[in-house]
């Protein structure tokens, strides 16, 4: 069992050096979006225009395996639109074909829903679904992906056509990964003068394909959450901070300028601490442990926790601000032992 | 105004009393020198009691004294007409010759016979005595000596405030409440300061004593060497680390990033984590101590070291 872990582990480090090769000056993302593939949860992406979202995910799918799809974010965007499509065919009789959903299978890897705040509601509603469950009904038939996962991304900054996504969608998501630009100015000028950044399609070949084999995930996976220990200081230590997302005046915990009492209105879910402490087992194997460390908690706490906190509707405006401090401030406040 | 006269009548009348009593006093021969031992006591005497009191007369040669003049016991005295109710009861005398003098005792004792509701005034008489030189008869005055005779019980109400006798000591307060109350306050001073000692002790004696590690120090020797102990000694340790840092405190680098003054200890902080993951996270680890409660108390005093500035 140990050498099974340890394998797959080395096999987890090269994906993520050959990611890095290519997206370049995102570690941490490219190590919080491994974790998330072996704890087997959703990612959001959140960043800026052009800062390499999309071609992070398309390097990650890439280096997966499996069945790759791939859906644009639109208004126009119906649901049905993911589930199949219908056109005229060459003998003037219309087909319907299965939309991205349906198209692999149950092969389905990675589905990439591009711009998912650009959608509609009811496609929201739709994706809680399959998210969740990893099963859709069509066809007269229930449809079953058992190794997907959903990677979204959306843009914060422009807010003219687009949907806010749900805190239930949201709280289906097991990451919100902030993707920055990087800072070091050796990377940025490589950025805009390497020619290889230039076409990304190109880049994301550069990966190796198929470095992990998507559909021995979900077994490594529970293997590894039932290997990796959580010791009772350490359980004593995620109940504290899941009291304080919800009460964080109890625990001392205060944001300046800010009523704290006032401002959350429903801390972290059950299943949000859950995929915490998923995400942290995973962190602990990758980084060679064979038990959770609060360093693990912290490494994934503010990824998984900050999209699912349900903030004063007078807060939610700067909800990304006030949320980093609150986090940051809670894991200062609460002592391990 | 009153109180004014009062005082000053106060003030001059020990002017009056000494020129009363030269009026009073005859001449002396010069030739008899005299000593009275009165009681110590002159206040309080009560009706019955004996006054005794020892003159000593020295006279020079030629002169000597007249035993036909000295007082006789039972005579009844009399000041303005009143008898005074202090009666000679016993006297005795001796006498013994010198070179060129002649010295004589006479031992009195008087009896008390009066008495009245309040303290009064009362004297031994003033006695007169009779030398002769073989020619003349020289009188020689022995003075009286005042005290205050008090009553056995009282009848009535007295107002003490208004005698203004001088034979009467100051009159006393009963101290008792007030005692009872410096007792008590003694006690809450007393238990004040061992509380201010016990504050100072826990804090600090002085500058940079009272800090986390110090106190971590103090209850690590108090900590058993069980594993119990040892996981107390490493979560009390987190607590000082918490403290100084002003923060939770998760890594070496995370400490000396807050608090670089302990830079010098981070190879013994790295090694405190890893005996903290052992102890509390990851049983299996080994931490790479053998003694890790002795390990512990040197690591603190290190630490205690670097918080007082004693590198």
């Amino acid at each position: 069992m140990d050498k099974q872990l340890t394998d797959w582990r080395e096999q987890a480090t090269l994906l993520e050096k050959e990611i890095n090769q290519v997206v370049v000056g995102q570690q941490k993302p490219v190590r919080l979006i491994t974790t998330a593939i072996f704890a087997r949860g959703h990612v959001l992406l959140e960043g800026d225009v052009g800062v390499g979202k999309t071609t992070l995910l398309r390097a990650f799918t890439r280096g997966i395996g499996g069945g790759y799809e791939r859906v644009e974010g639109t208004i126009d965007l119906m649901p049905t639109d993911l589930v199949y499509h219908t056109y005229l065919g060459e003998d003037g009789r219309p087909h319907v074909d299965a939309g991205p959903l349906l198209r692999s299978g149950e092969n389905l890897a990675v589905f990439f829903f591009n711009e998912i705040n650009r959608a509609r509601p009811q496609v929201h509603s739709l994706l809680l679904r399959v998210m969740a469950e990893r099963t859709l009904s069509a066809f007269n038939a229930e449809h079953r992906f058992p190794h997907m996962m959903v990677f979204a991304d959306r843009n914060q900054v422009e807010k003219e056509e687009t949907f806010e996504i749900p805190s239930a969608a949201r709280d289906r998501f097991m990451m919100e990964i902030p993707i920055v630009v990087p800072s070091e100015a050796d990377i940025m000028e490589s950025l805009m003068f390497d020619t290889r950044y230039h076409d990304a399609d190109k880049l994301v070949e550069n990966v190796k394909p198929d470095i992990l084999h998507f559909d021995k995930l979900n077994k490594i996976a529970a293997i590894l959450q039932d290997e990796i220990q959580a010791s009772p200081t350490l359980r004593q230590y995620a109940l504290n901070l899941w009291r304080a997302s919800k009460e964080p005046a109890k625990f001392g915990v205060s944001v300046e300028g800010i009523d704290v009492n006032r401002l959350v209105l429903a801390g972290a879910s059950p299943r949000g601490m859950s995929m915490m402490l998923r995400a942290a087992r995973v962190n602990a194997w990758l980084n060679g442990r064979g038990a959770i460390l609060p360093e693990d908690i912290h490494a994934v706490y503010h990824e998984t926790i900050a999209h699912r906190l349900v903030f004063s509707p007078v807060y939610e405006m700067r909800r990304t601000e006030i949320a980093r401090e609150l986090l940051g401030n809670t894991l200062q406040a609460i002592a391990a032992p | 105004m009153k109180k004014y006269l009062l005082l000053l009548l106060l003030l001059i009348q020990p002017l009056f009393a000494s020129a009363m009593e030269g009026i009073a006093q005859p001449p002396q021969d010069r030739r008899i020198s005299l000593q009275v031992f009165n009681p110590e006591r002159d206040v309080a005497y009560t009706i019955g009691e004996l006054v005794p009191r020892t003159v000593v007369l020295e006279a020079k040669k030629p002169l000597t004294l007249l035993n036909t003049s000295l007082p006789i016991p039972g005579y009844e005295r009399r000041w303005r007409g009143q008898v005074t109710g202090i009666e000679l009861r016993t006297i005795t005398h001796s006498q013994s010759l010198g070179t060129d003098s002649t010295t004589y005792i006479l031992n009195l004792s008087y009896q008390i016979f009066t008495t009245g509701v309040t303290a009064k005034a009362a004297f031994l008489p003033a006695e007169t005595i009779k030398f002769t030189d073989g020619k003349n008869i020289i009188t020689y005055r022995i003075p009286e000596w005042g005290f205050r005779v008090s009553p056995i019980a009282l009848f009535g109400s007295v107002k003490l405030e208004d005698d203004m006798s001088k034979y009467r000591g100051p009159l006393l307060l009963n101290p008792a409440p007030q005692k009872h109350h410096l007792k008590i306050l003694l006690g809450i001073f007393g238990i004040s300061l061992l509380g201010l000692l016990y504050i100072l002790g826990m804090n600090t004696w002085l500058p940079r004593m009272g800090g986390p590690f110090a106190r971590a120090y103090r209850d690590l020797r108090k900590l058993p060497d069980t594993p119990q102990g040892l996981q107390q000694a490493v979560e009390r340790l987190h607590k000082a680390l918490n403290l100084t840092a002003g923060t939770s405190v998760f890594s070496a680098d995370n400490f000396i990033t807050s608090k670089p003054a302990f830079a010098g200890l981070k190879g013994d902080i790295d090694q405190f984590f890893s005996l903290s993951r052992s102890v509390f996270f990851e049983p299996g680890a080994a931490s790479g101590l053998q003694q890790p409660q002795q390990w512990l108390k040197r690591f603190c005093v290190s630490c205690r070291n670097y918080e007082r500035g004693m590198k």
